[in-house]
């Protein structure tokens, strides 16, 4: 059971290396990272129905191994940095305009050089499994000294270091109120939140920053500013990128940045999207939970977002099933859904109605109206 | 001389200042959680070290703080030796301070 529980959390290291393996070999390979977005999709849906709890003995103890995950976590940062250095490399190649060819590594043939439509793939490989791999720079976001610091450092590699900050000491705190930018108002369509939800978390980790260091008697423009920190740990890719490609490195880069930053804010809309809180603790009805079994293995329990926003010390692999609001399905088939806002809304249309029905106070029910 | 091959206490103990509520903390718990897994009623919301709900007065002892707290606590509250008991582990027993009534 042991073994059981702790290795079904390795989906993302598994895969994140095979979209490595994939972009280093090259030719139609490069599309590898794309191709398992698509299968984990098709998973995902087929296993939408398939629900379970988590794992516990006849102590209450969970079977998961907290040095093997931290262990994983932490690995996970070079496994990043080394899936952008694959691309800068390729970009390197397609700029350089190396030649076409089979070549042999160890025994292991790959093809020297890269075509455009190839780079295509690897960039969009690159960006979405940058994107998926966000949920470990989330997870560790709650975890102390180190795991905050390694969280920084995974969020940097897509450009959004201000998360770790704004994610502890504004989502979790004003979740479900308008005060927090992650949490979507019924109405808004995910590209729209994509963007205000990114750049209201820069802006109040700036705040915060700009708070503190004026209570110390220091100026904001100072290098313990983390806000400024946390884009100067991005500079290591920038300059990476302009060494690689000059205008075309940083454009892929940029492309980058903007697939991992959508699939972070769209992890966002999905977990709260319409719910309100208007005072007092947050309660498991300010979040949906998107807990199928894939999901729930692939992208280390954070859709159990009821359970982790009531108890944010929680270790992922203790967080359960709380009969909060539920999707039903999982963050792959929601995701397509959320990207035809049309279709999303008709969607979550019951979903809202039912929260509206058995989960909200009346006070709740009052902001709701305001959005019909 | 050997201090660093001794191995650190798989406990410590809090007393509330003013009461007689004591309360074991395992190492690698933090406070808050032990006090409540003690039944102690100790005010909290967030649990992230977010919200300050769970502030207390250090008044004796050392811990080790999982988080920066001058996001939530002010100057004059961390030199008092206020800290949030949701961040914070031990590195000795401690006395603390809590209004048990807010």
């Amino acid at each position: 059971m042991k073994f059981y529980v702790n290795a079904r959390y390795l989906i993302v290291p598994t895969m994140s290396i095979i979209a490595i393996l994939g972009i280093l070999i090259g030719g139609a390979y490069a599309w590898v990272g794309v191709a398992l977005f698509g299968l984990n999709t098709v998973i995902d849906t087929l296993t939408k129905d398939i629900h379970l709890p988590a794992d516990f003995d006849d102590q209450g103890e969970s079977y998961g191994t907290k040095a093997f995950q931290y262990g994983v976590m932490y690995f996970m940062l070079p496994v990043f940095i080394a899936l952008q250095i694959a691309l800068a490399y390729r970009i390197f190649q397609f700029t350089a305009a190396t030649p076409l060819q089979v070549d042999l590594f160890y025994g292991i043939a790959y093809q020297s050089g890269i075509s455009g439509i190839n780079l295509i793939g690897a960039v969009l490989s690159s960006g979405l499994w940058a994107g998926l791999g966000i949920i470990y720079g989330h997870e560790l976001s709650h975890n102390k000294k180190e795991g905050f610091l390694v969280s920084r450092l995974i969020m940097a590699l897509s450009g959004a270091s201000h998360f770790t900050y704004a994610h502890v000491y504004n989502h979790h705190l004003d979740l479900g109120h308008e005060d927090d930018p992650a949490t979507a108002p019924r109405g808004r369509n995910i590209y729209a939140h994509a963007w205000l939800s990114h750049m209201g978390q820069s802006l109040f980790s700036y705040n915060l920053e700009e708070g503190r260091l004026n209570k110390q008697g220091k100026s904001t423009l100072n290098v313990d500013n983390r806000w400024i920190l946390g884009y100067l740990y991005s500079l290591p890719s920038l300059v990476l990128f302009v060494w690689a490609g000059g205008l075309i490195g940083v454009a892929a880069l940029f492309v980058v940045w903007v697939i991992a930053n959508f699939l972070l804010e769209a992890l966002n809309f999905m977990g709260h999207y319409g719910l309100i809180r208007t005072q007092g603790a947050v309660e498991h009805r300010h979040s949906w939970d998107n807990d199928s079994v894939f999901t729930s293995w692939f992208f280390i329990e954070i859709g159990r977002q009821c359970d982790h926003h009531v108890r944010g010390e929680t270790y992922f692999w203790e967080l359960d099933d709380v009969e909060g609001p539920n999707y039903g399905i999982g963050y792959f088939s929601l995701f397509v859904i959320t990207l035809i806002p049309a279709l999303f809304r008709r969607y979550v249309e019951k979903h809202l109605v039912n929260w509206d029905k058995n989960y909200a106070t009346e006070d709740e029910l009052a902001v709701a109206a305001k959005f019909s | 001389m050997f201090k660093i091959f001794k191995p650190s206490p798989t406990s410590y103990q809090v007393k509330l200042a003013g009461s007689d509520t004591e309360f074991s903390v395992q190492r690698g718990e933090s406070l808050l959680s032990s006090a409540l897994s003690a039944g102690v009623q100790w005010p909290f919301k967030c649990k992230v070290g977010s919200c300050g709900t769970c502030k207390c007065q250090l008044l004796e002892g050392k811990i080790k703080p999982q988080l920066d707290f001058s996001y939530v606590l002010d100057g004059p509250e961390i030199q008092q030796g206020y800290i949030l008991a949701c961040q914070t582990m031990l590195k000795s027993d401690l006395l603390v301070s809590l209004d048990l009534d807010k």
